[in-house]
């Protein structure tokens, strides 16, 4: 390998993490942005996406590595798994609100967090007890194309992960600025004691943006799965503190922002395994977000919020 | 007519006098021991551990169903070293469970942990407890390195037996394999950050050394992150013959599998950490295929009648096929059976202090693993390393160990 495919290899590699951690950004920035709450239980929803996904995919007879699909089956399976996931988790999402959160609405300090936080646990204890503790693998019904550039090799999900990323973040930008409800999500995020003044359901918008950003999580672990064919119990964690690291980089509540954070997140720890170290990725990683946060204490795509009081 | 009450009353007392009478009747003279066993029941390493420890529970349970050591009833008590927050064994834990062992005088000897990094935890306070225990996997030798003696077992005695052989000889012997008999010229090394993991690719990076091979760089790998593509890639860049992996299967299996996308010809090895369903299962073939693991016991031979019964009981109890760590376990309850049946019947007190000096000296010519004897550290005597190599074969089940995992031989000694 030259170094000029060793750079365009570590690119994509950094580029394919950026995409995962941005999918996964999306959630938190999404319930930060309407509620202005860090949900912790989105690390795990997550992983119990990717397990409802591997179930999904062995009940249409994909069980270990063996099916490789082409063509309308493969898009058919690939649709159908990523509707059940998504629905699935996104169901998930809104009954933790609506059963939990809810009740809490009212209450001020971080009591809302630390129950998200007791629900992450509670999800990766079930899913432990449920599932067990082993690595899981994925079926991968993907064929495996690769198209080579020099030394470097571009594969078909790589290109599949960026694809899927880019179409979520456009939706979603879609449709928070310019659908009725995406309006009505952000009067709520601006004062919803005004928003439900002017005709917003409030209750329904904060359930609705649960439903989101836990569809989204079901899609990212679903992703995961196909990405690094495997789904484990512990596998929230740190995906999900990155993910979340991206988000506070990029600028919390900001969806391009979300995407960036990721994308920079990825090829740091790329360049960093690269030149110094795996083991010192995480240091850098969070190095470079305190830095940012000093000289920019919103982010690098937020804005100073004007304060909702 | 009987009021409510006094039909209560009277069932009750029914109740006790049967239950007084049955125990009297069976166990009139047994005298109940309790061995603590400490796995991580809870976590990643969770269905390794269930396996691990059924052994014990067939070794005692056997002992009780037989009255092997007469007068004497087995209780194996559990405790579990993995937590949640860890998600896998923690050593904070693993220290807990031995203080509740030392402090209860009823405990006269323990099994596991299965992890080093437990063991490190354990060690020193069974040591103040004189408590001895047998660990059926865990392979650092700084535990029972008189180097460390201070550090360990601060009482002087040995307290931590093996079943197993170091890291001291896993290491260094399957370097010795690859430089010698798979005939490698440089190699690029990896670990998992773990104590074992760390311990065994430090010693397998000294010997490449005296061996002469090329070592092409030492990276450490973070056994949560799930992407290894860029660390790979740069190993890619470098071109060397083959990897070595220090480490278990938590970051083992998702390294299998990058691996196989990145660096799909290399020759790679790893220690008794990825020797196990797990990769198996997680990685799955293709990625699995090929990787050659080292385990610091003799393997258990199918030609082997004594083995072939043993798997046939485990199966009838258990529904599931044995490790090779099964039938340390399964060794290491024998050595304690063993100890208190001479205890017995020299007539000497069962105690923990009785039973430690008694293991020191016990002598298995003709366990499941071969000679069974600790030396005056509590290493085992007989240091074999097998080394195995994942051949699939599709007739058989993918996730069998037996049937996936390729006996090739003894590595070479140093």
């Amino acid at each position: 390998m030259t170094s000029g495919d060793l750079f365009l290899q570590q690119l994509i590699n950094g580029l394919n993490l950026g995409a995962m951690y941005s999918l996964l950004a999306l959630g938190f920035t999404l319930v930060y942005g309407i509620m202005e709450l860090i949900n912790f239980s989105h690390f795990n929803v997550f992983m119990v996406g990717a397990f409802i996904a591997l179930g999904v995919l062995k009940l249409m007879g994909m069980d270990g590595q063996t099916v490789i699909l082409s063509g309308l089956p493969l898009i058919g399976v690939i649709l159908v798994t990523f509707v059940v996931t998504m629905f699935a988790t996104g169901m998930i999402g809104v009954g933790i609100e609506r059963v939990l959160l809810r009740p809490l609405r009212a209450v001020t300090g971080p009591a809302a967090m630390i129950l998200t936080i007791g629900v992450s646990y509670i999800l990766f204890n079930i899913i432990l007890i449920g599932v067990g503790g082993d690595t899981r693998n994925f079926a991968n019904p993907l064929p495996s194309i690769t198209w080579a550039f020099g030394g470097a090799n571009l594969r078909l999900r790589d290109v599949l992960i960026w694809f899927i990323a880019i179409v979520l973040m456009l939706g979603l930008t879609y449709f928070v600025q310019y659908t009725k409800l995406g309006k009505g999500m952000r009067a709520t995020a601006q004062d919803p004691e005004a928003a439900r003044m002017m005709g917003v359901e409030v209750d329904s918008v904060v359930g609705l943006s649960f439903f989101i950003g836990s569809a989204l999580a079901g899609a990212s672990g679903l992703i995961f799965g196909l990405y690094y064919n495997y789904a484990k119990v512990d596998m929230g964690f740190s995906a999900g503190l990155r993910a979340f690291t991206a988000a506070v980089l990029g600028g919390i509540g900001n969806v391009p922002g979300a995407m960036l954070g990721g994308v920079l997140i990825g090829l740091i720890e790329s360049s960093s395994s690269q030149l110094i170290g795996q083991a010192w990725a995480d240091v850098i990683i969070f190095s470079i977000l305190v830095i940012v946060l000093v000289f920019r204490p919103a982010g690098l795509l937020g804005r100073q919020a004007p304060n909702k009081s | 007519m009987l009021s409510r009450r006094s039909a209560f009353k009277a069932a009750a007392g029914i109740a006790a006098a049967g239950t007084f009478a049955i125990t009297e009747a069976a166990h009139a003279a047994d005298k109940v021991v309790k061995v603590g066993m400490d796995l991580s029941l809870t976590g990643a390493d969770a269905e390794s551990a269930a396996r691990v420890g059924n052994g014990a529970i067939l070794a005692f349970e056997d002992a009780n169903k037989y009255a092997e050591v007469p007068g004497i009833k087995f209780d194996l008590v559990k405790f579990d070293d993995g937590t949640a927050t860890a998600g896998q064994y923690d050593p904070a834990q693993a220290a807990t469970n031995a203080r509740k062992m030392v402090s209860d005088k009823g405990f006269i000897a323990a099994l596991g942990p299965q992890m080093s990094g437990a063991g490190k935890a354990m060690s020193p306070i069974l040591s103040e407890g004189n408590l001895a225990i047998i660990t059926p996997s865990s392979t650092n030798p700084d535990i029972t390195d008189p180097k460390f003696a201070a550090q360990y077992r601060p009482k002087g005695k040995a307290v931590y037996f093996r079943t197993v052989t170091t890291d001291a000889y896993q290491g260094p012997n399957m370097a010795n394999f690859l430089a010698k008999t798979v005939g490698i010229k440089s190699v690029y090394i990896l670990d998992d950050s773990g104590a074992y993991g760390v311990g065994i690719a430090d010693s397998f990076e000294r010997r490449c050394k005296e061996l002469g091979l090329n070592v092409m760089g030492r990276d450490r790998l973070d056994p949560k992150a799930a992407d290894y593509s860029a660390v790979l890639t740069k190993i890619k860049s470098l071109n060397p013959d083959a990897l070595y992996y220090g480490g278990v299967g938590q970051a083992g299996v998702k390294l299998a599998k990058q691996v196989y996308e990145i660096l799909p010809k290399i020759i790679k090895a790893g220690g008794d950490g990825i020797y196990g369903v797990e990769l198996l299962k997680g990685a799955g073939f293709p990625a699995a295929d090929g990787w050659y693991a080292s385990n610091a016991s003799p393997h258990k031979d199918e030609g082997d009648k004594k083995i072939k019964e043993f798997s046939d009981r485990f199966n009838a109890r258990f529904k599931g096929s044995p490790d090779d760590y099964t039938l340390t376990m399964y060794v290491a309850a024998r050595a304690i059976i063993e100890t208190v049946k001479v205890l017995q019947a020299a007539g000497k007190p069962v105690t923990r202090d009785t039973v430690r000096d008694g293991l020191q000296n016990v002598r298995m010519a003709n366990s499941l693993i071969g000679p069974v004897e600790f030396d005056e550290n509590g290493d085992l005597k007989n240091k074999v390393i097998s080394v195995f190599q994942v051949k699939k074969d599709a007739a058989k089940p993918l996730d069998n160990m037996d049937d996936q995992f390729a006996y090739v031989g003894i590595a070479p000694m140093s």
